[in-house]
């Protein structure tokens, strides 16, 4: 019997088990080909990522959602290998939801980040052995402390907190800089930016990882494929549609040389 | 003793008597459709009645708390892990209640040697269109029934067929929220009322109910007025599977504010003392 209303116990119990057994140390190197960010603005935190999947240097997809919805104030935003990333979404969702249920209350976000860094601790020999590597963001809205706050991981399950901004993936160390300089120098600090600010800034930054990795989607106006942006406020989490992004990126990011 | 089946068939019989003497003092619950999903009603006294089981399915019980418990925690268990490996969409009531709990509750009922459970359910589906919401009642023999529209536990058959009757006869198509939870509120006051007559009718050795206290008393007044009496030092409460609620999940249990606002005046009171 483990802890009351852990939904991962339950699945173990019932021979279920996370990743593959992979033999460790085969060498391959870990691909997180993709760009995710957070950072914290006036009102919650935003989360956004790229739609781009790739195998080696092949594009398999150009429409993936790797910025996540867990409940309806937690996101987790995904880098490393999708089948993994995907299924860790699918046992967060499932715990949660399972934890609220059985125990009447909701999973404090401090259990959360728990959960989060259980799963990728017992994922640890598929991402040495490079079948399974992830290395995500997760965001969401602390109620004990009334704010929202960013968390990201190495594939090994450590976990540290983003106080301004985190970044991950393989287009990461082109925006790091730029939100390193422009949270520093810039008009205004990222948190002091008002939503639609933080919106421009989230495009700005993932056109221009686009622009130095190849394996980060960028923005595609000709077939309306636009960044997954995501807002966490202490109201919940809200997805910024297509049809806002467009106007902002037309005046605000495109520039004809 | 028990190996004569006639043995058997009585002690079957002794239960049913012990069993429906366990409801007399229950709460009933009181489920129906609004405009915007189902809504489930009741009145408690310290532990709740009306859980979240699913995404889109709610439970509401009648009985002994430690027995709803332990019944509420196996169907979280089987949607949870049906919802996982297959679907959420695959974790349904009726499947919930036809191979989850009816086989359960039926043979704790008929192993005469165990304690059997204290305990009658309600699941509430919302389904993907308003022509498919699904109301499913189960009692403590296992037997279980689907209905559409609205449904209600009460202590005995007789009771819950008085309150829906009520109900089809005060429902129309579209009710609002606000108009709902009166409705249902109404028809909670209307179940108790019977039940409580019943059991002093009983405790005075009539077996017949008194004819002339009945038709006068379905009025929404007097109805109001029994609310009133027995609402104190209780809570009224209230949880939708509302179809607009963003996300996947679609229970909410509403809170003492939001109830407040939606009762009719005439009910207000009884929230306020």
């Amino acid at each position: 019997m483990g802890m009351q209303g852990d939904f991962f116990q339950l699945l173990k119990e019932q021979g279920y088990t996370l990743g593959s057994s992979a033999q460790v140390g085969s060498g391959q190197e870990f691909t997180t080909a993709t760009t995710i960010l957070a950072f914290k603005y006036r009102d919650g935190v935003l989360v956004a990522g790229d739609r781009r999947a790739t195998a080696g240097n092949m594009v398999m997809y150009d429409r993936t959602d790797k910025v996540l919805e867990i409940d309806r104030h937690s996101v987790m935003a995904i880098a490393g290998v999708p089948a993994t990333a995907y299924e860790m979404v699918r046992v967060l969702e499932h715990s949660f939801k399972y934890y609220r249920r059985t125990q009447l209350q909701e999973l404090s976000f401090e259990g959360k980040l728990r959960a989060v860094s259980k799963l990728l601790k017992d994922n640890v020999s598929a991402a040495l052995a490079g079948t399974g590597a992830v290395a995500p963001i997760f965001a969401g809205y602390d109620f004990e402390q009334g704010t929202a706050k960013i968390f990201f991981y190495d594939i090994l399950g450590a976990e540290f907190e983003g106080v301004e901004y985190a970044v991950s993936g393989s287009g990461s160390p082109t925006i790091r800089g730029i939100l390193h300089y422009v949270n520093t120098w810039g008009e205004q600090p990222l948190v002091a930016l008002p939503e639609e600010q933080a919106t421009i800034q989230a495009l700005r930054l993932l056109t221009s990882a686009a622009e130095f990795d190849s394996a980060t989607g960028g923005i595609n106006r000709e077939a309306s494929l636009y960044p997954i942006i995501k807002l966490i406020t202490g109201a919940g989490v809200r997805t910024v549609p297509d049809a806002q992004l467009k106007p902002l990126y037309e005046a605000q990011v495109l520039r004809h040389v | 003793m028990y190996e004569e089946p006639y043995r058997w068939v009585e002690a079957v019989g002794n239960r049913r008597t012990y069993l429906d003497e366990q409801f007399k003092q229950g709460s009933p619950v009181v489920a129906l459709t609004y405009d915007g999903g189902l809504a489930l009603v009741t009145v408690s006294k310290g532990t709740p009645k009306l859980y979240e089981i699913y995404d889109r399915i709610a439970l509401g019980g009648l009985g002994h708390p430690a027995d709803l418990e332990k019944l509420r925690f196996s169907l979280l268990e089987m949607a949870h892990t049906e919802g996982f490996n297959r679907s959420p969409s695959d974790v349904t009531g009726s499947r919930l209640v036809k191979y989850g709990m009816a086989p359960v509750i039926k043979q704790a009922f008929e192993e005469v040697y165990k304690a059997p459970f204290i305990l009658k359910v309600l699941l509430a589906e919302l389904g993907q269109k308003p022509e498919k919401d699904t109301l499913l009642t189960i009692n403590y023999d296992g037997t279980f029934e689907e209905t559409t529209g609205c449904a209600v536990l009460a202590a005995t058959p007789a009771v819950q067929k008085e309150m829906t009757s009520y109900l089809h006869q005060e429902m129309s198509s579209g009710l609002s929220l606000a108009q709902a939870v009166a409705t249902a509120l109404r028809a909670w006051a209307l179940g108790d009322r019977a039940q409580r007559q019943a059991s002093e009718d009983k405790e005075r050795g009539d077996e017949k109910p008194t004819p002339a206290a009945k038709p006068a008393s379905l009025d929404a007044a007097s109805l109001s007025a029994h609310l009133r009496d027995r609402v104190v030092e209780k809570t009224i409460e209230c949880a939708v599977l509302d179809r607009n609620q963003p996300g996947t999940s679609k229970y909410r249990a509403l809170n003492q504010d939001e109830l407040g606002r939606l009762l009719p005046n005439d009910l207000k009171a009884a929230l306020a003392s």
